[in-house]
Formats: C-alpha cells, sequence, structure tokens
C-alpha cells in the first residue's frame, strides 16, 4: 500500500507537469511550431480565455460550457487579430516578434484598465480524491487526461483529416499549395485561430487554480517557449509529446528532490542543453534520423 | 548669470502659481511614488488614493503651518529602474519636501541610495523584512518582531509546536523563515521542514505533496505575490487541511475577498490592520474611504500605514515649524503619536519604526475574520536591542539581517 | 604607413558603405549635436544632465544590439543579461578594492570583461551548435531568465563576495561611483565622462561594422551559407560579434550602476530583457545612430507617460511599436532619413529641371 501510494504520487506529479508543459504550450505550437509567428502575446491569449471562462461561469453558465465558450472567443479575436495585423508578418519571425510584444502590452495593460488589478476566481471544480492515505487535486488528473486528449485529436485533426493536410500544405510550401487550389490566406487565418482558441482553452482550464491578474499569462511564457522550441518545428505534435513528457520528467524528478528552485533551474537547463546537442530540436533531429534511416 | 535664470524661473512659477490661484511656495510638496501600472498595481494602486485621502483631509482642516499639501505622484509602473529615475526627478526638478512610497523592499532599496544622496526625507509604507536602520528612513509599517512572534506564539499553543514553513524565495521570504525558526525556538515549537518558491511559480503540486508527507501542526506561510496566491486552491483541492499561520496575506493583498471560500479557511495572521477591524475609529475611517474612493478594491495595510505616515509628516512639520527636512527629522524623533485607524501608534525615535497593537487574524470558512487575541503596544525593538542601533544619537544608512 | 594616412585610413572606413549618413551634411550634424550635448551641462539644470546621463547609458547595449541584430541578423533577448553582470562584476569589484586601490579601474574593466567572456562562451554554445534563427533569441531569453532567477534567491549572508552581499532579489546597494583616483564622478563629470564614451564607441564601431570583419559580419547576417562557402569562418564572426556586445551590454550595466548605486535582478526580467529590442527596433536596427537616438527618444518619451501617472502609458508604448513594424519596418529614423533625402533630391531635381529649363528659354 505504501509503495503503491509512493507510486501513484510520483505519477500524479510527472503527469502534473507534463500537462503543464503540453498546454502551457498547446496554442504556440501551431502558430510558432507551424506557422512560424512569434507570439510574445501568447500569454495574454491565455489570460484573454481564463477571464472569459471565469465571467462567463460567474454570469451562470456551467464551467465546462464556459471552457468552451472563452476557446471559441479567443479563437475568433485571433482571426480578426491575424487578419488585421499579423498576416503582414508571416515569414518574418524577428519582426513578428516585436508586433507581438506590442499586442501583449496593450492586450494586458488594457484589461488591467477594464476590470482592475484582479479579478475573483472560481473554486476548483471536483475537489480532491484520496489514495494510499494522501489527497490529491482530481482536477489536476482531469487536466492530464484532457492534455493527452487533446494530444490526440491534434494528431487527428493535422495529419488525417482533409483541412488538416492541407493547412500543413499551406504552412509548408505557400506557393504549390496555392498551386493545387488551395486559398492559403483563409488557411492562414484558420490555423491561426485554432492556436489561439487552443491558447484561450488552456488558460481557461488552469483559471480556477491561479489567480487571476492582467499578468496572469506571464506565468506560462517561459514554459511554453521552451516546450516549443525545445521540440523544434518539423512535427510539432509528435515533438511537442516528446518534450513534454522529457522536460516534464526532468522538472518533476528534480523539484521532487531538491524543491521547486532547483526544478525551475533543471528546466530551463535542459532546455539549453538540449537546444545545443539537437539545433533544430527533438522533432527535427527525429525528422533527420528517419530520413537518414529511409 | 544665475541670478537672470532664477529670476526667469521665479517669474514663470509665479505665473503659473496666481492661474491656479495659490502661490507655488506655499504649498508642501509630497512626492508619492506607487505604482499604478505592472505587477504591484494591485497592492500599491490604493496607497495612492490613501494618500489623496490624507492630503485632502489635512487641507481641509487648514493644512499645515497655513500651507496646504500637494501630492505630486507620477507611476513608477512597478518598475525598480523607473522608481529610481523618478526618485530623482521628484528630489531634484520638483523640489519636494518629503518622499512616500515603494510596495516591494526591492522597490525601496532602489530609492533609498538616492534619498541618502541627497538627503531628502523618506516614508516607506510597507511591512517588511526588518532591519532599516536609516537616518532619512522612516518605516510605518510592521516588522517581523511584531508581526511573526505573536502569531508564532499564538499557533504553537493553539495547534501544537511542529511547523512547516513555505517561503517565497526572497529576501522577505527567507528573512521571515530566519525569525521564524529563532521564535520557534524561543516559544517551544519546532521546525520540521521548510522550503522556498522562486517568485513566479504558480504550480504547488509537489511542495503540496511534501506537506502532506511531512504532515505538521501547522504552516507557516510567506509566500507572495499572484502567482504564489495559486497555493490556496490548490491546496484547498489537494485536500490539504491544516491551519496557517502567516504575516503576510490577507491584509495586504486580501485574498480571503480575491478567493472563492473556503480556501483560506484555518489562516492566522499576526498583523496591525485589516479593513475588517471593528473598532469606531476604523469603521469612521473606512466610511471616509470609501466615501471618496467607492471603487477601492480593498484597504490594505499598506494603504492605511501611507495614510498614517502623512499625517505624521505633517504633525511633525507643525512641530518643527518648517518643513527643514533635519528639523522635521528632529521633530519625528522627538516622540510623536497619533491616534490611526489602527489604534494608537508611538514613533520609536531609535529605530524610526512604529510601536503599535498587533492582533490575531483568523479566517473562517466563509471568509470572515475574527480577532481573537491582541498584543498592546508592540515594540519593534529588534535593532535597538540586538544592533545597538539608536538612530537619534548614531545616524547610519544600513539594513541590518538577523 | 605614416600616422595621418593611418588616421585618414580610420576615417575612410568610418564613412564606410555599411552605415548609414556618410554625406557632409550628416557630418556637420553630427558635429553640431556633438558640440551641443558638450555644451548642455553649461545652462542645463542639474537634473536634466543627471538624466541624460542615465539614458545614454543605455546606449550602448543598444549599439551593441544594433552590431548583432541590424549587421549579423542575431537577434538576442539575453542583452540585459549582460547588462546584469556588468552591473553586479563592477558592483562586486568597486566595493572590494575602492578602499584598497583607490579607484575603481578594476571594476570598470571587469564590468566590461567579465560579460565580454560570458557572452563568447554562451555565443560558443550558440553559434558552434549551429544554433539559428529565432532559436538563438529564445535561447538568450531562456539565459537571461535563468540568471534572474539565479539571483533572486541569493538574499542572505552566504551570498557574500568579500565585503558584497549579493542581495537577493532586493537587490545589492551602496555601489561606488566611478572613480578614477580622486572622487567618484557624479552629475556633470559623469555627463562628461558618459557621453565621451558614447561618442567614441559610436566612431569605433563604425569601423568595426565598414573594416573587413564588417563585411564577413554582414555577409554572415543576409546569407551564412554563401558566406561559408566563400571561406568566411562564420561562426568566429558570429561569436566575436556576439562577445563585443555583450561587453557592450556590461558597460551599459557599469554606468547604470554607477549611477544609481543599485542593482536588482528584476533589471534582467522579462519586461527589461525586451526593452534593447524595442530600442533598437523602433530607431532603426541597421544605424547605430538610430539606436542611439531612439534609445534616448524612447526613454524620454516613456520617463514623461509615467510622470503623467496615465495608466494608458504601456498601451500607448505597445502601439507604437505596432504603428513601427507595421508602416516603417526599417525603423522610424531612417524611414524620416530617407524622406528628407527623397524631399532634398526631390528639390534638387526640381532646381535642375528648373534651371535646364530657364535654360531652355534662353536659348
Amino acid at each position: 500500500m505504501q509503495l503503491f501510494g509512493e507510486i501513484f504520487g510520483a505519477i500524479y506529479l510527472y503527469l502534473d507537469s507534463m500537462a503543464f508543459l503540453f498546454l502551457s504550450a498547446v496554442g504556440l505550437i501551431i502558430i510558432l511550431g507551424m506557422m512560424g509567428i512569434t507570439n510574445l502575446a501568447h500569454g495574454e491569449f491565455m489570460m484573454l480565455g481564463a477571464y472569459t471562462a471565469v465571467l462567463a461561469t460567474r454570469a451562470g453558465l456551467p464551467f465546462p460550457i464556459s471552457v468552451v465558450f472563452a476557446s471559441l472567443m479567443v479563437g475568433l479575436f485571433g482571426m480578426v487579430l491575424e487578419r488585421l495585423i499579423i498576416r503582414r508578418f508571416y515569414g518574418n519571425l524577428l519582426q513578428s516578434l516585436v508586433a507581438t510584444w506590442g499586442i501583449s502590452l496593450i492586450i494586458s495593460q488594457g484589461m488591467l484598465v477594464l476590470m482592475g488589478p484582479s479579478l475573483q476566481t472560481i473554486r476548483m471544480p471536483l475537489g480532491g480524491i484520496t489514495v494510499a492515505g494522501k489527497a490529491y487535486a482530481a482536477y489536476r488528473l482531469l487536466l492530464a487526461v484532457i492534455a493527452i486528449g487533446l494530444l490526440i485529436v491534434m494528431w487527428y485533426v493535422f495529419h488525417r483529416t482533409k483541412f488538416g493536410m492541407r493547412a500543413r500544405g499551406a504552412m509548408q510550401n505557400a506557393e504549390i499549395a496555392e498551386a493545387m487550389g488551395i486559398n492559403t490566406s483563409r488557411m492562414y487565418q484558420f490555423t491561426f485561430g485554432i492556436g489561439s482558441a487552443l491558447a484561450g482553452f488552456a488558460g481557461a482550464l488552469y483559471a480556477p487554480t491561479t489567480v487571476l491578474a492582467p499578468l496572469y499569462g506571464a506565468s506560462f511564457l517561459a514554459p511554453a517557449f521552451v516546450t516549443v522550441v525545445v521540440s523544434g518545428g518539423a512535427n510539432v505534435i509528435q515533438g511537442a509529446l516528446i518534450t513534454s513528457v522529457l522536460l516534464g520528467i526532468i522538472e518533476g524528478t528534480s523539484s521532487r528532490l531538491y524543491g521547486t528552485f532547483i526544478g525551475r533551474m533543471a528546466l530551463l537547463a535542459a532546455a539549453m542543453v538540449i537546444l545545443r546537442v539537437l539545433p533544430t530540436g527533438i522533432s527535427g533531429y527525429l525528422e533527420t534520423r528517419g530520413e537518414r534511416a529511409r | 548669470m544665475k541670478k537672470r535664470v532664477s529670476l526667469i524661473v521665479i517669474t514663470v512659477v509665479l505665473l503659473m502659481a496666481m492661474s491656479v490661484g495659490v502661490l507655488a511656495k506655499d504649498t508642501i510638496k509630497i512626492g508619492l511614488l506607487e505604482s499604478r501600472s505592472g505587477t504591484f498595481a494591485l497592492h500599491a494602486g490604493p496607497k495612492y488614493l490613501a494618500a489623496q485621502l490624507a492630503v485632502k483631509e489635512i487641507n481641509d482642516a487648514g493644512g499645515v503651518l497655513g500651507r496646504k499639501l500637494e501630492l505630486i505622484a507620477p507611476d513608477p509602473q512597478s518598475d525598480n529602474r523607473r522608481f529610481q529615475e523618478l526618485a530623482r526627478r521628484l528630489i531634484l526638478r520638483d523640489e519636494v519636501d518629503v518622499l512616500f512610497g515603494g510596495f516591494s523592499s526591492a522597490a525601496r532599496e532602489a530609492i533609498r541610495p538616492i534619498i541618502d544622496e541627497y538627503e531628502m526625507l523618506y516614508f516607506y509604507n510597507n511591512q517588511y523584512e526588518g532591519g532599516v536602520a536609516d537616518k532619512y528612513t522612516f518605516c510605518t509599517g510592521p516588522v517581523p518582531e511584531q508581526q511573526i512572534e505573536p502569531v508564532i506564539q499564538y499557533c504553537i499553543e493553539k495547534f501544537g509546536p511542529r511547523m512547516y514553513i513555505l517561503a517565497a524565495d526572497y529576501n522577505f521570504g527567507q528573512l521571515s523563515a530566519k525569525w521564524t525558526h529563532v521564535f520557534a525556538e524561543k516559544h517551544g515549537g519546532e521546525v520540521i521542514g521548510e522550503e522556498f518558491i522562486p517568485l513566479e511559480v504558480t504550480q504547488f503540486a509537489s511542495s503540496i505533496e511534501r506537506i502532506q508527507e511531512a504532515n505538521p501542526d501547522f504552516l507557516v506561510m510567506y509566500i507572495t505575490g499572484d502567482p504564489h496566491a495559486s497555493f490556496y486552491p490548490q491546496a484547498l483541492a489537494a485536500g490539504l487541511n491544516i491551519p496557517f499561520a502567516t504575516s503576510i496575506n490577507v491584509a495586504q493583498g486580501y485574498e480571503h475577498k480575491r478567493f472563492d471560500a473556503p480556501a483560506l479557511a484555518g489562516m492566522h495572521i499576526g498583523v496591525h490592520y485589516v479593513e475588517e477591524l471593528p473598532t469606531p475609529a476604523n469603521q469612521d475611517f473606512v466610511k471616509r474611504f470609501r466615501e471618496m474612493f467607492p471603487d477601492v478594491p480593498y484597504i490594505g495595510e499598506q494603504t492605511q500605514n501611507t495614510y498614517v505616515g502623512i499625517y505624521l509628516y505633517a504633525k511633525a512639520v507643525e512641530l518643527a515649524g518648517t518643513t527643514d527636512i533635519p528639523k522635521v527629522i528632529e521633530a519625528l524623533e522627538s516622540g510623536i503619536s497619533f491616534d490611526a485607524p489602527e489604534g494608537r501608534v508611538y514613533l520609536d525615535p531609535k529605530t524610526h519604526h512604529l510601536v503599535r497593537d498587533i492582533r490575531i487574524v483568523v479566517v473562517d470558512e466563509n471568509h470572515e475574520l475574527h480577532f481573537p487575541k491582541t498584543y498592546e503596544q508592540v515594540w519593534p525593538d529588534w535593532l535597538s536591542r540586538e544592533k545597538g542601533v539608536d538612530l537619534t544619537k548614531k545616524p547610519e544608512f544600513v539594513q541590518y539581517e538577523p | 604607413m605614416n600616422k595621418t594616412s593611418r588616421f585618414s585610413n580610420f576615417l575612410n572606413t568610418v564613412n564606410g558603405p555599411f552605415s548609414i549618413g556618410r554625406s557632409a551634411v550628416f557630418w556637420v550634424a553630427f558635429l553640431i549635436v556633438t558640440g551641443y550635448l558638450y555644451f548642455f551641462p553649461r545652462f542645463a539644470s542639474r537634473y536634466d544632465v543627471i538624466n541624460l546621463t542615465y539614458f545614454m547609458s543605455w546606449t550602448f547595449v543598444a549599439m551593441g544590439l544594433s552590431l548583432i541584430w541590424g549587421c549579423g541578423n542575431i537577434l538576442s533577448f539575453g542583452q540585459m543579461a549582460f547588462v546584469g553582470i556588468g552591473g553586479y562584476v563592477y558592483g562586486i569589484i568597486a566595493i572590494n578594492t575602492l578602499d584598497a586601490v583607490g579607484n575603481t579601474i578594476p571594476a570598470l574593466l571587469g564590468g566590461i570583461i567579465i560579460p565580454f567572456l560570458v557572452a563568447a562562451l554562451l555565443g560558443y554554445f550558440v553559434f558552434y551548435g549551429r544554433v539559428s534563427g529565432v532559436y538563438v533569441s529564445i535561447m538568450t531569453l531562456v539565459f537571461t531568465l535563468v540568471l534572474e532567477t539565479f539571483m533572486g534567491q541569493t538574499a542572505g549572508d552566504k551570498w557574500r563576495v568579500g565585503k558584497a552581499l549579493l542581495g537577493g532579489y532586493n537587490g545589492m546597494t551602496n555601489i561606488p561611483s566611478i572613480n578614477f583616483g580622486s572622487t567618484g564622478l557624479k552629475g556633470a563629470s559623469l555627463y562628461y565622462f558618459v557621453l565621451t564614451l558614447m561618442v567614441v564607441t559610436y566612431l569605433l564601431l563604425r569601423y568595426l561594422v565598414n573594416s573587413k570583419y564588417g563585411v564577413g559580419l554582414v555577409a554572415t547576417g543576409s546569407n551564412p551559407d554563401r558566406t561559408e562557402v566563400l571561406g568566411y569562418n562564420i561562426r568566429l564572426i558570429q561569436l566575436l560579434a556576439f562577445a563585443i556586445a555583450g561587453g557592450l551590454a556590461g558597460l551599459s550595466g557599469v554606468l547604470y550602476v554607477a549611477w544609481g548605486h543599485y542593482i536588482t535582478p528584476s533589471t534582467m526580467g522579462l519586461t527589461n530583457a525586451s526593452l534593447p529590442v524595442i530600442w533598437v527596433a523602433v530607431g532603426g536596427r541597421k544605424s547605430m545612430l538610430a539606436a542611439i537616438i531612439s534609445t534616448i527618444v524612447l526613454q524620454y518619451f516613456t520617463q514623461y507617460l509615467a510622470v503623467t501617472g496615465s495608466e494608458f502609458a504601456l498601451i500607448i508604448l505597445g502601439a507604437l511599436l505596432l504603428i513601427v513594424v507595421l508602416y516603417m519596418p526599417a525603423g522610424v529614423i531612417p524611414t524620416l532619413a530617407n524622406c528628407i533625402g527623397k524631399l532634398g533630391s526631390k528639390r534638387r531635381q526640381e532646381a535642375l529641371s528648373n534651371s535646364q529649363s530657364r535654360r531652355g528659354v534662353g536659348a
């Protein structure tokens, strides 16, 4: 029983940090990984999702529906933003960095002006479960399950559906895709919308676990970028899976053994070492290895 | 040449002043640096309002020495560099008579070298980790020996001796943890574990697990800031059912208002002031405050301290008969007291900190506050007792650590 | 080669093709503005002098970023980390050695050399690992955040270097002014020191950019593969530029702490880390001078917004950034210069055609 408790505790921790890394990164995987837009406003998209979900819940919607509603709203917002601003920066990583930094300043400070410095959170749903004498938050286990489900859905959408194939085609080579009759402009807008919606979705999911403030998104930014960049651009979904598992294990183990500070340092240090060894990221490495094997 | 420039300046100032209808040299200028944007807007924003309230009340009552108070309050945007720039600006360009402000200790330490360079008078109005002994600095917030000792003593008596410390990994958290060790030993307690959390961490699963593992009688919390506040809902969901002791939460960041009950149930705070303090003086203060600023989210301890600070300054100027800084400091060091919303405070001349009543505040299941015990007139005397500080006799400009 | 020809050689290189602003008009304007700046303390208030000193201290990190980003096409988000290293190193050495040595020259040099070396080390990691593009930006950003997190927990007595306490999140205080032996540089003397350094650094960097090395750097920036094929050691070229930028950032850090006697880890925080990028991007990353001007002007502007206490300050800053990258992707100052240049050439053309038509009438 003691041993089972230990094992369950460890699994819970690992799942928790993997889910956190993956969900932080999920919108960015598409926007940066596939589209090549360095979206520094990623955290603000998550913040918008969280605010929308909490306000909707307070207005009387059940929490799960609020989350869906929030991701739709943020997705819509992303599509408008894409049309107005983002589309001028395709293929220009450095310019998009500056532009999205500006957007992030406007959104976060705008929220402060609009809603004040803090928003009352909602209670974490589901309560706790007790395993071998220790209590765990059921909602966090649910987050891990959602992360896995989301991963499967995304893989299916982008690898098995017609839309996903077209979208990936448009991202990889716009000219050929255009020649094949794909409306790349619409494709880009849609994909950006999906990326934004996913960021909003993740933001909404984490809303009950933390304090809501206009700078809510900032704490997600570093883990999100680390995950996406370490994963690399070649095959983003697969890469993100491996990266969040790998980094999750590194962070989980070191913070379990040596405390949260070492855990955070280990995460960042691991990211730098991985990039040094595999400069195109994990998925880039897998890709070239795959090619060589063939 | 110099004369002509100053002549022009005076003319311009006079013209400007006359257009407002007040003679410019007649106001006493109070520089205030409190962030209304950025990370600390939540905590520091209301301090700006408190200063406005105090200035208005004093001016309505006829001002000080027949002169009106004037508040000059740029926004340092929670940026320590901005604090430095604006402190210099207020001192050199606006030529303020006194400087107030700074929320974080980092902001205070950013300002202090500049204060000392120009020999300016400075009020810091937050509870903090203690130890500042500076001839030009007056601290109206409480310090560890006032806050931590009562609450640790109370919790040991009530729950048992075994405590676990969870602290933010920076100066305040580390020093408070050190203090806790000292007071735990003094009152027969035992620290069975401690952990320091980097400031930007929001996820506490591994800490919660370690705490459950250790199973202490109560938890001592020095976690601060918005990211850390995420601990409470996470602990609640994980079913962590242990009483908390703290010196910092609720009174400053009104977590009991920002979280759904019962996330903070069982929290014990050693503090001098919360908005709910049930004394007539405070209820009257809250009423006046909310009449002038109906939208203020919460009147925290730092907000009240700012109000107290401005009154103490006004009182000292009245006493000194001038705004000349050495004379005002002399007046402040003459043993003055003030009937604040929190109760009577006395300014300890040796340490430049306030002697005041400390309450144990308990948060219940519905996030209502209760006040089971008051420790009367607690002295901020660690500096004078342990470090031999006496600022009236020997001016110093340092921050001591235990 | 005799002295004069070497000097004219230097001047020719300074005025080489990779710098914007090569006309006689430009140099006259440059001399006038520099002269004005040297006379500034004679008539400006003490506060304005101190404030401008502070703004000028930050131009070095901007020039360094302009070197690696504008010429080498390497966008670093980590320049503030080197500012931090420079500041801390200066503080540690100065606090420990001022009494013994009587000046802060070792601290000043250390505050430049150590960030230079750290940047070289990080650059080795990055460039010899063949990391490129946006990955470099993210790696440097992560480096900055690691350093901030690390310095944030260095409170207490165990983080003491000699007499200097690192001070954790609250920062290191009581850092001495720059001191060459008699008294510390303060007010106008610090102003002249920073101004002179700024002018000299600007000219040296122009020389560097237009030298053979600069040609290699610019070539590497625009097409690394082709440059490598041409026989350039592009890794070394990038590494060196990155290290120089690190040293310049360190100099900014030194001047900043000598001005404010204080440094915190938040100097290396996320918001601050983006500042040099903003200054350089808004000004125009391909021109050192644009980087200098926009660093100073933008700081005046943001300080003004802070003074007015408007809660819209950051929104306005964000909007400004957006407008610049949307409508003036080359940066404000080159765009303006271009407009003025066009206007000038238009007028010249008009004058030309006028005189021609007049001649035509005459004939």
